[in-house]
């Protein structure tokens, strides 16, 4: 990466649609970002996850140009968010967390109003709505009035209006938040379709399934700070092997269970079983052999098992990993953030 | 730069201008708002006038419908300005105007759409005050040139609270609320003028007030403006109408600063 010099003309000479230098921002005496970098490849999918107040909305504001960066530097399409934000604004596409469209208009003229904005002429601008409707199977909901649509339909529109011209960089702030299963799946397939049109795409979520879904890349944000970054798979690497869960066919067996694994189980584990447990979950460090080392002292105590598993640690185990490292009382607010 | 930013048609700011302007003003004409204008002014004019004929007519020279008639303009171009703010509350709400700031849109261009939807709105309403004004009876008594000079003053007091009730949008939290915080000063005040009564009637502490406030000096410089067929409305000079155009002025020396305010603050 080169080194960058001054705003504006010393841009890094590279493929990426979106570079972030050391951006920090403060609202009052509240740190909301620290010295953030990051890229974004054209084409790629960036999830930016982290808990309510990490600072990802602030991150999107300084990129789409509604909110000024204290320190560090930021380019979007090749232009820089501060010195050029309306060349920056002519570039992007940007859905906040909730749906902005004009709710007394229909979705059709929705589409048409923003793609008159956005310099083209009324026919094109119809032409254009017409495919996007299809495009977004919104076909019955096209002469509607927003107010009447489903929450899925909603966010469908609102991020068809954003593509009416045909953004190089797309921001989508919690695309899916308040959405039920079906309409969050409708977003993810719209995402997919993101990667294929070559659109830069920075996604903000909480969900971590969803970041693991729709992302390229992942970067974890907390408390203004970026504590993680990679892909789903380095993060998992990152919190060690994976676990394994063991289950009798009889319940009862688990105190003989604990008894015959001994000194392999760790303390933690063994103090999270209760008399409600019907299995035993523990880290398995080798991998493998682990496994083979649990099988063959449970075949010897004679313990009959009725499923046996090693799964590799869940983005959310990371999430959690990372989030205690980070701070004690991040992780409670996290944990109560993604149960609520 | 990749051929994607390359084939970006450029926005117009006139064209943009326009479509946010009919973004306003269509659902006005399509959602019956227009027809509920009309019939609330013509409730209004009708409560007002009908009861108060007899009791507060006795107290003024001439007609009372000549006498009632600034208040009902005023009021009816409050209404505007409540829907303005409504608007500009709604719109900030639902995350439009953080849209349109991402966008490639100049920063004063929705709100100068705004303002030229609120102006129709004010016309709309001077038009519907004076027919129900001609339908009691009120009358044009100085020609051509007082009259323009009262539809204008009508016009000017209309968008300069449209504009107080754009801003009022602008910083409120929600929608609804915004109507209260105009209603207020608008219509109790608009009741605690001389436009429905002279000064002499309401108790002497709060005469001064009454004499004083921003409705009385509009109402005091419309009805000179409108005349009558007695001859005992005052002549509009600009002892009559200055005060009138002070409290704009004034308000419009508080108004722009802080709406300029407003928009830069997330910077």
């Amino acid at each position: 990466m080169r080194r960058i010099r001054d705003r504006g003309s010393a841009l890094p000479t590279t493929e990426n649609s979106v570079i972030v230098r050391g951006i920090s921002k403060s609202f009052g005496d509240v740190a909301a970002l620290r010295d953030i970098s990051f890229d974004v490849g054209r084409g790629e999918v960036i999830g930016l996850l982290g808990p309510n107040g990490a600072g990802k909305t602030t991150m999107v504001d300084i990129l789409s140009t509604l909110t000024r960066p204290d320190r560090g530097h930021a380019w979007v399409a090749g232009h820089d968010v501060v010195s050029h934000p309306a060349k920056v604004r002519r570039s992007i596409m940007l859905t906040g967390q909730q749906v902005a469209v004009d709710n007394m208009l229909t979705g059709q003229q929705n589409l048409v109003m923003f793609g008159r904005l956005q310099g083209l002429r009324k026919s094109a601008a119809r032409a254009r709505a017409t495919e996007l409707i299809r495009e977004f199977d919104l076909d019955d909901a096209a002469n509607r009035r927003v107010d009447t649509y489903s929450g899925g339909m909603r966010r469908r529109i609102d991020i068809a209006c954003g593509l009416i011209v045909r953004p190089e960089v797309a921001f989508l702030d919690e695309p899916t938040t308040g959405l039920d299963p079906q309409g969050r799946q409708s977003i993810w397939d719209l995402v997919g379709r993101f990667k294929s049109a070559g659109i830069a795409t920075l996604l903000t979520t909480q969900y971590l399934e969803e970041a693991d879904t729709l992302s390229d890349r992942i970067i974890v944000i907390d408390r203004g700070t970026i504590i993680a970054h990679g892909t789903a798979d380095e993060l998992k690497e990152r919190t060690g092997g994976g676990y394994c869960e063991i289950v009798p066919q009889d319940p009862r067996d688990l105190p003989a269970m604990v008894d015959a694994l001994g000194s392999l189980l760790p303390e933690e584990n063994r103090a999270e079983l209760t008399v409600a447990s019907d299995r035993i979950a523990m880290p398995a460090p080798g991998g493998a052999n682990t496994l083979v080392e649990v099988l063959r002292r449970l075949d010897s105590a004679h313990i009959a098992l009725a499923d046996v598993a090693l799964r590799r640690p869940s983005l959310d185990d990371v999430f959690f990993a990372l989030t205690k490292e980070s701070a004690p009382h991040a992780a409670d607010r996290a944990a109560a953030d993604v149960v609520s | 730069m990749t051929a994607l930013t390359a084939v970006r048609p450029s926005p117009s700011t006139i064209r943009q201008w326009w479509v946010l302007t009919v973004r306003v003003i269509a659902p006005t004409l399509r959602n019956g708002e227009l027809l509920i204008a009309i019939s609330l002014s013509g409730v209004f004019t009708a409560s007002y006038y009908v009861p108060l004929k007899q009791v507060m007519g006795a107290f003024v020279h001439g007609s009372y419908a000549q006498y009632l008639m600034p208040v009902i303009a005023l009021q009816t171009v409050y209404f505007a300005a409540m829907s303005a703010a409504l608007r500009s509350a709604t719109d900030k709400v639902d995350g439009i105007n953080r849209r349109f700031r991402s966008m490639p849109i100049p920063v004063m261009t929705p709100l100068a759409a705004r303002m030229s939807g609120n102006v129709c709105r004010c016309a709309i309403a001077l038009a519907t005050a004076i027919l129900w004004g001609y339908v009691i009876g009120f009358r044009f008594y100085r020609g051509a040139e007082y009259t323009i000079g009262f539809c204008l003053l009508v016009l000017l007091i209309g968008i300069t609270m449209s504009f107080v009730g754009d801003l009022i949008g602008m910083v409120s939290k929600d929608p609804e609320a915004t109507t209260y915080i105009l209603l207020l000063p608008l219509l109790i005040l608009g009741v605690l003028s001389v436009g429905i009564q002279p000064a002499e009637q309401f108790p002497g502490w709060i005469q001064p007030f009454v004499r004083s406030q921003f409705n009385s000096q509009f109402v005091d410089a419309l009805r000179a403006l409108a005349g009558d067929a007695t001859g005992s409305a005052a002549w509009p000079n600009w002892s009559v109408i200055g005060p009138a155009l002070a409290w704009l002025v004034g308000v419009g020396v508080i108004a722009v600063p802080l709406y300029g305010f407003v928009l830069r603050r997330r910077r």
